[in-house]
């Protein structure tokens, strides 16, 4: 066969009726009628109805038709017919006509599936099927057989229409794609990086690019104007439930621009991303600084799809005699609140004060948490008694409370702390009281990043040390200046999710020195670090910035994907493992030896390296019994005596079947044919000797950090 | 000093029963066996302020059966041995009647001779476990001390049974009790193994030989049989142990129960940490040892189990010429209760480990087998479910033993 007419199943429709066609393609399902089968026959254009009957069907390819299971892969030719009135399937696309098969090979066939794939009911008015009702891992571990699903198959369809969009937009406004290498130096991106072993400069690694940063700025150097690549980026760090190890990121650089260039081109481009997914991005971009985000949200990637943005009190309780509030501003704090309109009727005294103030806000790093109803035109709450008339109607003012409101305030010594939890309180209501409107996206641009963030020694860069201050008259030893300054970085906010971030990059030498002096990075350790990079804005460095947009995320929110692993065809899973190639796994002692790493630990273990390796750490961590130094020389002889007596059995036992028990025990089960709660279960005592619980739950910690 | 014995008191008034088989009988438990409300933590740390949410099946029996539980003593950890066990002493000191005590490898029956009371061990699997929190599922049951064995008879009469609510019990005829009290007519035939006397030191076997020389005076018949692996007995229950006990230690992970540690950062450290500070040095090796045969010698493990069944229908085989086997509880020198490694415990039980590998009864009688000052008890072992054949023995040497002296 040379599949040379083969048409594509979803793409036949009511004017092909009559023509005798070839297709090839998986069983999708089946619906056997005795001597009439149906199948669903799908390729990668979609699904269409084939139909074996003793009426059309000669008699051995019925016979042949009648094994035919679940993702056989087959080619049936036929002719296509209109389906009879009443007999259509609108879940479909080719639902108006089937075909009826004269001949039937079979290509391959299917082991039983260890989920199902089929998402389309045969027979219309028995809805859509759920396909994702396996558990994840068992997906990714046959991820071959995911991603036949249509939902999956669109999603990376999409994504390639995506990718493509982006590559077709970037080239008309003149961007190149440069590739940069993988095999590389550390970059000073701050997360651990991935590393690679040399063999033939034994002792030596190469590290993953944590982003092609280092490179793009030398492409500007090098005087490429623009360029862009859409790349995997590598980071080592802790799991969270959102993130891979390896991601892609959409990477761009320009030369002699600033800021505007760069709203102005990735505005464009993310509204016709969206576009492909149907969304609708409305232009503009509203801005916001950093500071503002956290004075009226408390977050630097505020949702803006709901308001409850934060107003100022502080002022209105400068000469207050309320006590609490009174030794706060003392201390040099803070008062914040939201109004949270028309919501009193939800928001219960009850719940305010014994759900939000003693137990939300705690939980959310709070000291307490003030609330006050507005009923008519007066305020109402626990403590409202020790306010005076004026700060009562200077909250009324500032608020703008109406009748049906409440107010929430967070009064405390530090500004951090009120934004913190504020911000917190903000989102939590805003879930809680369904203030989040579907199918909406609200994009923004924070700008103005602090340039430094303060440590425990001193300072660090909050983005990198290549961001360029917003001024360049500073005295890189003044801390408390150096922490006021702005950056020239911006970040793209959607609905709260940061989808990317950039800056204009320092060009001049002089106050590249001045930024490493700040961050007491002595001119060794530059040269060490980043000599080679440094070297090249010796000849000519042009002014330039840029920007890099995380394409897993982005991809994810213009489909409404659960995770962004939807949107991955072999991603790793929630702890960075690959259920489907079993990777990261140990490797050989002789790979190891080839790489000449077998001693580079010194006198610590390697992993994979049997003879260094820790046989007590191992069943330490098994068993999950910790151990401390003094117990360890008994449990090193207790092993060794068990070493010991395995020899002793393997030597001594002959082929007797095992004795597991001393008598026969017929397996039995409970008494009663369904499952029921322990009485104990329901009436608490199960819990009575937990060390620590939290409402009907044990309480852990978390498996994440 | 009765709070040197006790670990728990039960301080409610008792409901004196006046009538039922063990009315006005006091009985001592470890705890590790359930009361409900009682504090429970089997020795360990693991099960710190753990309390008792139901009764134990047999709890429920005994208590209808009319005694009176009257505390729990201290027991070692999670019942490994007999460091720090104090049941034995709530009898002699008369505190109780009757003592239930977990037998994982011998600890009633050693502890009777070391005491000078009677101990038994009843076949696997007739006494419900259900409540009792155990180490080694395969090994261990319910023992008894008395200071005779129709006692021990009176109170088996009440706790042998069915249980719907223990899984690991056989569909078998049980034993009947009833009939120990009376002498049996035919003199019972008695084994010697000398795989096992081989182990004594000389003043020891002259010692046991001496014993057998007043059973055959107590017109029992004596004959030598052979074990050509007890050596192994006590390899195969230390394999086996140590990772039946690794296995059922898992559930002591600080979330539903027992100890947690005080701070962690996440749920493996939580795990680690409780788990760390949970066991003693003791049992933490044996888990340890557990953990290698289950994660890296497994093979060893199976192949344990294949010797445990030839050793079982071994000495089944020497049952056709024998009614029970006699053996001496315990070695002189072998301190049970100071033992503190897994090897020295082992030390302590090696003579008494049979009958848990063989899952048979098994009676210590004292006062039989005396080197110089020390009772080393004397021991037998008989069929499974032989019971009640095995305490009218232990019946028939007790009363000819006590008549003697």
């Amino acid at each position: 066969m040379t599949y040379k007419g083969r048409s594509n199943c979803g793409e036949l429709s009511l004017s092909d009726v009559g023509r005798e066609v070839d297709l090839s393609g998986w069983v999708d399902a089946l619906r056997d009628h005795g001597d009439v089968l149906f199948i669903h026959l799908r390729d990668r254009s979609g699904i269409l109805q084939v139909v074996f009957s003793p009426g059309h069907t000669p008699p051995e390819i019925c016979e042949r038709a009648a094994s035919l299971r679940n993702e056989f892969c087959i080619s049936v030719t036929g002719r296509v017919a209109k389906r009879l009135m009443g007999t259509e399937n609108p879940l479909i696309k080719t639902g108006e006509i089937e075909v009826l098969a004269v001949a039937l090979s079979m290509i391959s066939k299917s082991e039983p599936l260890p989920f199902p794939i089929s998402e389309k009911a045969m027979v219309s008015g028995t809805g859509t099927k759920v396909g994702d009702l396996a558990s994840e891992d068992l997906r990714l571990q046959y991820r071959y057989l995911d991603l036949r699903r249509p939902a999956m198959q669109d999603h990376l369809i999409k994504r390639h229409r995506i990718n493509k969009c982006v590559r077709d937009f970037l080239d008309e406004q003149g961007f190149i794609e440069v590739e940069t290498p993988m095999l590389t130096k550390s970059t000073p991106e701050g997360a651990r990086d991935y590393l690679v072993p040399s063999r033939v400069h034994p002792k030596h690694f190469y590290a993953l690019p944590q982003s092609p940063q280092l490179f793009k700025q030398l492409l500007m150097v090098s005087g490429f104007e623009r360029y862009f690549q859409i790349v995997r980026c590598f980071r080592d760090e802790d799991l969270r439930p959102n993130r891979q190890p390896e991601f892609t990121q959409l990477d761009l650089e320009a030369s002699f621009i600033d800021e505007e260039f760069i709203y102005e081109l990735i505005e464009e481009l993310v509204v016709q991303m969206f576009q492909i997914g149907g969304v609708t991005l409305p232009r503009p971009f509203p801005r916001m600084t950093y500071q503002e985000a956290i004075d009226t949200t408390g977050l630097d990637r505020p949702d803006l799809r709901f308001d409850l943005r934060f107003a100022d009190a502080t002022d209105i309780f400068k000469n207050t005699t309320y006590g609490i509030f009174k030794q706060i501003l003392q201390r040099g704090g803070c008062i914040k609140g939201i109004n949270v309109k028309g919501q009193s009727e939800k928001l219960s005294k009850n719940v305010l004060q014994n759900e939000y103030a003693k137990e939300i806000v705690p939980s959310f790093g709070g000291k307490g948490m003030t609330w006050m109803r507005v009923i008519g035109d007066q305020l109402e709450s626990n403590i409202v008694q020790f306010f005076s008339k004026e700060e009562q109607l200077g909250v009324i003012e500032r608020f703008q409370a109406e009748n049906g409101d409440v107010l929430l305030m967070i009064a405390d010594a530090s500004y951090e702390v009120v934004t913190s939890v504020l911000g917190q309180l903000r989102l939590h209501l805003a879930d809680r009281l369904n203030l989040i409107p579907l199918g909406e996206y609200r994009p923004l641009w924070v700008t103005h990043f602090p340039l430094f963030e303060p440590t425990e020694q001193g300072i660090t860069s909050s983005h990198h040390p290549f961001t360029s201050p917003d001024q360049i008259n500073f005295d890189p030893k003044n801390r408390k200046a150096l922490l006021e300054l702005r950056s020239r970085s911006y970040d793209l906010v959607v609905n709260g999710e940061e989808l990317g971030g950039g800056s204009i990059r320092i060009n001049d030498r002089r106050l590249q020195q001045k930024i490493f002096q700040a961050l007491g990075i002595s001119d060794r350790e530059v040269e060490e670090k980043f000599g080679f990079f440094l070297r090249a804005f010796d000849y000519g460095p042009p002014p330039h910035g840029g920007i890099a947009l995380g394409m897993d995320r982005v991809i994810s929110m213009i489909l409404g994907t659960s995770s962004i692993r939807e949107v991955i065809a072999f991603p790793k899973n929630r702890s960075a493992y690959c259920p489907l190639t079993q990777a990261p796994s140990a490797v050989a002692r002789e790979q190891l030896a080839e790489l000449g790493l077998l001693d580079l630990g010194g006198t610590q273990s390697l992993p994979g390296t049997e003879e260094q390796s820790d046989p007590i750490g191992t069943l330490s961590w098994v068993s999950r019994i910790g151990i401390d130094d003094g117990e360890r020389p008994f449990i090193a002889a207790a092993l060794k005596e068990a070493v010991r007596l395995a020899g002793l059995v393997n030597e001594k036992a002959e082929n007797e079947e095992p004795l597991f028990l001393p008598v026969n025990v017929i397996n039995r089960t409970r008494k009663g044919s369904f499952a029921q709660t322990s009485p104990l279960a329901g009436n608490g005592e199960l819990f009575k000797n937990a060390p620590l619980l939290k409402g009907n739950y044990f309480k852990v910690p978390s498996i994440l950090e | 000093m009765i709070s040197d014995i006790f670990f728990y008191m039960d301080s409610s008034p008792p409901l004196l029963a006046e009538r039922g088989p063990l009315a006005g009988k006091t009985i001592a438990i470890q705890s590790n066996l359930s009361v409900h409300g009682w504090p429970t933590n089997a020795g360990s740390i693991a099960l710190e302020r753990f309390v008792a949410l139901e009764d134990a099946s047999i709890i429920e029996r005994v208590k209808k059966a009319g005694a009176v539980i009257k505390g729990s003593t201290y027991m070692s950890e999670l019942g490994l041995g007999l460091a720090g066990d104090t049941g034995a002493s709530a009898l002699t000191e008369n505190w109780v009647d009757m003592v239930m005590m977990t037998d994982t490898m011998g600890e009633p029956r050693v502890s009777a001779s070391t005491m000078g009371v009677y101990g038994f061990k009843p076949s696997y699997g007739i006494v419900s476990r259900y409540g009792l929190i155990g180490l080694i599922p395969s090994m261990e049951g319910i023992g008894i001390l008395a200071k005779s064995p129709e006692e021990i008879a009176s109170l088996m009469e009440t706790i042998v049974g069915r249980d719907d609510r223990d899984f690991s019990m056989p569909e078998c005829e049980m034993p009947n009790f009833s009939q120990v009290h009376t002498p049996r007519d035919t003199m019972a035939t008695l084994g010697v193994v000398p795989e096992c006397v081989k182990t004594l030191e000389t003043d020891e076997s002259e010692a046991f030989n001496e014993a057998l020389s007043t059973i055959k005076k107590a017109h029992f018949k004596i004959r030598e049989v052979h074990i050509a692996d007890f050596d192994l007995f006590r390899t195969v229950h230390n394999v086996i142990g140590a990772v039946e006990a690794s296995s059922s230690s898992g559930k002591y992970d600080g979330v539903r129960y027992g100890h947690r540690t005080a701070s962690a950062k996440n749920w493996n450290e939580m795990y680690i940490k409780s788990r760390a500070e949970s066991f003693g040095l003791l049992i933490k090796t044996y888990l340890f040892q557990g953990a290698y045969y289950q994660f890296e010698n497994y093979n060893a493990f199976v192949n344990a189990c294949r010797i445990r069944r030839r050793l079982k229908e071994e000495v089944n085989e020497l049952y056709k010429n024998v009614d029970a086997l006699v053996f001496p509880a315990r070695r002189q020198n072998m301190n049970a209760s100071k033992a503190s490694t897994i090897g020295e415990v082992y030390d302590a039980f090696a003579l008494t480990l049979l009958a848990n590998v063989a899952g048979q009864p098994s009676v210590v009688i004292p006062k039989f087998i005396i080197n110089g000052k020390t009772d080393l008890g004397l021991q037998l072992v008989g069929p499974w479910l032989n019971d009640a054949q095995l305490l009218s023995i232990a019946a028939g040497l007790a009363h000819y033993i006590e008549g003697v002296k």
